[in-house]
């Protein structure tokens, strides 16, 4: 064990790391085995919310006068779709073939759930992970020049911006950035809603609010550390005030930052719907929209379930980040 | 100390150490320094000097300026929006017309900081490894790896740490206070500062580490003639540790000399009261309202019978907690007794048991052995109806004054809060009962209807006793009462509390850290180290002939206890 391994700043410190890597690893396996618990719950829990809804298109359409089915092929349909079973058993018969990755058949259009979704996700995910991104990097830039500028105007300025974003509509934003970066500036086309411009756009659209709550929880907490003795007497040490930011008051800052983040995600998800409307995208916004409209439930369950795992696995992974933030929460109650 | 050394020889801006012959120039020199926020001014014409190799005091209660003139001189207090006029001058070159980047390269390097609470002081999501290192890659010339890691060594070694090793992969959270003052001393004084300023480097700690943190400083500022500006609220730190001291009151010097002088013949009738409050200063500072107090004991109605039972009785008490995977032993086969209208202190430091001790008494710790008895009564914390019963005649009175009473409430409604929930009479009898309360702490009739927040700490800790008082009770948990407070607070409460034993007939038990205020109050006492009694017995006698090697050394560390014969 030399001295030089010891003075890195390393978050894992080595000679008890095989014991603290085995508890990490105990902690880690039992927060993903809870994770997957809540997205089996959330998967029956709409499912059940959508059978208890009143009426479905197949009961709609077989029903019709103008359909004409036979009371043969009506049973035959219903058997089809296993409405015929009760609804514990449909949603044990759903739940297992979900769990094998078969997601069921869309009702409107008859394709595979999966391949309807498919289609959607990866636009949508470009959008979303660029937006969260995007405003992960303006909240970190107003959050550090927060405590790098001195006292003055522009400090203030920073300060009141996440207000300002906070207050302004998604619609607003999105239809000035459009007027301003397409129209005026040319920089993307309206016509191509993929391009990588019209994507940027989308997702600085939707960044801007998110950005906007995470700045304020990172220059509230940047402001707390700064207050915290252990600030002072690095400064008094004479570390550089820039490095005091850097390498003092970000760190203990980012725990709740990290929080906020996850809770934002919500946000970013829900968000999509009307900036992909703005951008004219075709993303799981659009596919739920017409889903809604259609009753075609498979299809909702799969995309809200989607939604909820998303959720789950970005949260689990801030609390897999927790422990490593700080130590203080490693073998701790939080930590279990 | 050759790296010290040779780190401090790299930078040619730091004088050379200064020749014997000549008298020592002063290192640091301040000379009208007012301080304002705003324009309220809170520093007024301060000036002073410290010399190379000799320790200067600033002394002064909580709002005398003491803190605010360390930052000063530390520049510390330009976030703060402070105004600062006057000069600082350091090795006879002028501070405040410096601009921030020249006075960078001082910070750290000429001027070190001890912080007050080095529980806060280091950062709590790095290792102390990390934090050592960056310390050491500021000192000029410590380029290579190899050489921080030797500075680092140095000063580890320098100030005694044991297991460095260890230490620099432990994270804060993971030493005790004591350990993590060495670390923030070692990182202080590894660029080999000229001026140390030691903010109260030892009120966050227990008094035995206490005692070997200022040894510490006095031995680095002999060796390596570093000068110290130390600033206490404790005279007795002042006296045993500092060359010369400045008092300071509201901002203002009262009186300024070698320390000798002002503790021998105080000029100024601040720094006489301080002294006077001093609890290891004066052993014999209430002794006339205890006499008072026995005399009332042995005639008229508060008269002891002869063979009275002792009022509370700890027999053979013990409560383990479990921590993690292993067993605590907080309090193991603990047994005192108080005799009806006499005070039993309970002495140790942080983790010896004290406080759960007196927790079990309030019946608020289910107890794994042994029994508690209170007026005869044995105290059980299942028995709900019992516990009311007893709490009506055993009240306690917290620590921190600042926390243990309601924002929300005026004055009047925290202290007839008790008569409200035991239902003592009629709404005229209550109102009766709380000024009575309020006059026997004595306080101002004109703060009885304000809220908390609108009173000084002594003032609080008053209407938390006068809570205390309301019920009439017999027995009161005294749980560290004044140590959150200003030594000439806090003779005011002591002289309150022993007023009111001799009245009542109240029986205490006083728990605390503090040997110079035990002495000064208790009649008998109990020594707990590690959940343990290691002595007990009658005040005079632990302190006349101490048996156990541990009591010595709590004796040896009451500040100025050896100092007494000197300054009395």
């Amino acid at each position: 064990m030399s001295t030089t391994a010891v003075l890195a700043d390393s978050t894992a410190a080595p000679p008890a790391a095989a014991a603290s890597l085995r508890r990490y690893a105990a902690f880690a396996a039992r927060r993903t085995a809870r994770a997957l618990i809540v997205i089996v719950l959330a998967y029956v829990l709409v499912f059940l919310v959508l059978a208890a809804l009143p009426g479905d298109p197949i009961s709609a359409q077989l029903e019709s006068p103008q359909a004409g089915y036979t009371d043969a092929q009506k049973a035959q349909i219903r058997k089809f779709y296993g409405l015929d079973q009760p609804v514990l058993l449909q949603l044990l018969i759903s739940l297992g073939s979900a769990l094998r990755g078969n997601l069921g058949l869309s009702l409107s259009t008859s394709q595979p759930v999966t391949t309807v979704l498919g289609d959607a996700i990866g636009s949508t995910l470009t959008l979303a992970t660029t937006a969260l991104a995007l405003a992960v990097l303006i909240a970190a830039v107003l959050g550090l020049l927060s405590r790098l500028l001195g006292p003055g105007p522009l400090n203030a300025l920073v300060r009141a911006l996440p207000a300002a974003f906070l207050s302004t509509p998604n619609f607003v934003i999105g239809l000035v950035l459009i007027q301003v970066l397409a129209v005026g500036l040319g920089l993307f086309s309206l016509v191509d809603p993929d391009s990588a411009g019209s994507t940027l756009a989308a997702a600085l659209t939707l960044a801007i609010p998110v950005s906007a709550q995470i700045a304020q929880v990172l220059i509230t907490a940047l402001d707390e550390s700064a207050g915290q003795d252990y600030a002072e007497v690095a400064l008094a040490r004479g570390l550089p005030p820039v490095q005091v930011v850097l390498r003092h008051l970000l760190r203990p800052s980012l725990l709740p930052t990290v929080t906020v983040v996850g809770l934002v995600l919500g946000e970013v998800l829900g968000g999509s719907l009307i900036t992909e409307t703005i951008f004219g995208r075709t993303g799981i916004g659009t596919v739920v929209q017409k889903a809604v409209t259609a009753q075609d439930v498979p299809v909702l369950l799969a995309a809200v379930v989607l939604s909820a795992g998303v959720f789950v696995v970005v949260n689990l992974v801030i609390d897999l980040l927790y422990p490593l933030l700080d130590p203080r929460l490693r073998g701790t109650e939080a930590t279990r | 100390m050759s790296i010290l050394q040779n780190a401090r020889d790299t930078q040619g801006a730091v004088a050379p150490s200064p020749d014997p012959s000549l008298p020592p120039a002063p290192l640091l020199q301040v000379c009208g320094l007012r301080v304002a926020y705003g324009d309220t001014e809170v520093v007024h014409d301060v000036s002073f000097s410290v010399a190379e190799g000799s320790a200067l005091a600033l002394i002064g209660e909580s709002g005398s300026g003491k803190s605010t003139i360390a930052r000063a001189v530390l520049r510390l207090l330009a976030s703060r929006r402070a105004r600062v006029d006057g000069s600082i001058t350091l090795q006879g070159r002028e501070l405040t017309t410096l601009r921030d980047g020249e006075f960078l390269a001082l910070r750290g390097r000429v001027l070190g900081f001890v912080p007050q609470d080095p529980g806060s002081s280091l950062n709590p999501v790095r290792s102390i490894g990390a934090q050592a290192h960056e310390a050491a890659a500021l000192v000029p010339g410590a380029r290579r790896r190899a050489d921080r890691e030797a500075l680092v060594r140095t000063a580890f070694e320098r100030v005694g740490i044991e297991d460095p090793l260890r230490i620099l992969r432990s994270f804060p959270h993971q030493l005790s206070g004591g350990q993590l003052q060495r670390v923030l001393i070692a990182l202080a004084i590894l660029p080999g500062p000229r001026l140390l300023v030691a903010d109260e480097p030892t009120s966050a700690l227990d008094v035995t580490v206490q005692k070997q943190i200022l040894d510490l400083l006095d031995d680095l500022r002999r060796e390596l003639g570093i000068g110290v500006l130390l600033i206490t609220h404790d005279l007795a730190i002042a006296a045993a540790r500092a060359q010369a001291v400045v008092v300071l009151q509201d901002g203002e010097v009262r009186e300024a000399g070698p320390t000798s002088q002002v503790f021998t013949a105080p000029r100024s009738a601040y720094s006489r009261a301080l002294r006077a409050d001093v609890p290891g200063l004066d052993a014999d500072r209430f002794a006339s309202v205890r006499a008072q107090r026995d005399a009332r004991r042995t005639e008229g109605t508060l008269a002891r019978r002869p063979g009275e039972e002792p009022h509370v009785v700890a027999s053979g008490i013990s409560r383990t907690f479990r921590v993690g995977e292993r067993d605590v032993r907080a309090v193991d086969d603990v047994s005192f007794a108080i005799a009806r209208g006499s005070t039993h202190a309970l002495v140790g430091e942080s983790g010896s048991g004290k406080s759960t001790a007196a927790r079990s008494l309030l019946g608020l710790e289910r107890l794994d052995a042994g029994t508690l008895t209170v007026g005869g009564r044995q105290v059980d914390p299942a028995d709900g109806r019992g516990l009311r019963d007893l709490r009506r005649h055993l009240q306690i009175v917290h620590q921190n004054p600042f926390t243990s009473l309601d924002p929300r409430f005026t004055v009047q409604r925290i202290v007839r809060e008790p008569l409200d929930l035991y239902r003592v009479g009629d709404r005229a009898l209550r109102a009766e009962r709380t000024a009575w309360a309020l006059d026997a702490v004595r306080l101002p009739s004109a703060v009885r209807s304000r809220r908390p927040a609108a009173l000084s700490g002594g003032q609080r800790q008053r209407v938390a006793i006068a809570r205390a008082l309301a019920l009439h009770p017999d027995v009161l948990v005294l749980d560290e009462p004044t140590s959150a407070l200003d030594v000439t607070v806090q003779a005011g409460i002591l002289e309150v509390l022993l007023a009111l034993q001799r009245d009542l007939g109240l029986t205490y038990l006083f728990i605390s850290h503090d040997l110079g205020v035990v002495r000064q109050v208790a009649d008998t006492l109990t020594v707990l180290r590690r959940g343990t009694v290691v002595e007990s017995g009658s005040v005079r006698d632990v302190f006349t002939n101490p048996q156990d090697e541990y009591t010595r050394r709590l004796i040896a560390s009451i500040p100025a206890h050896g100092r007494t014969a000197v300054a009395a």
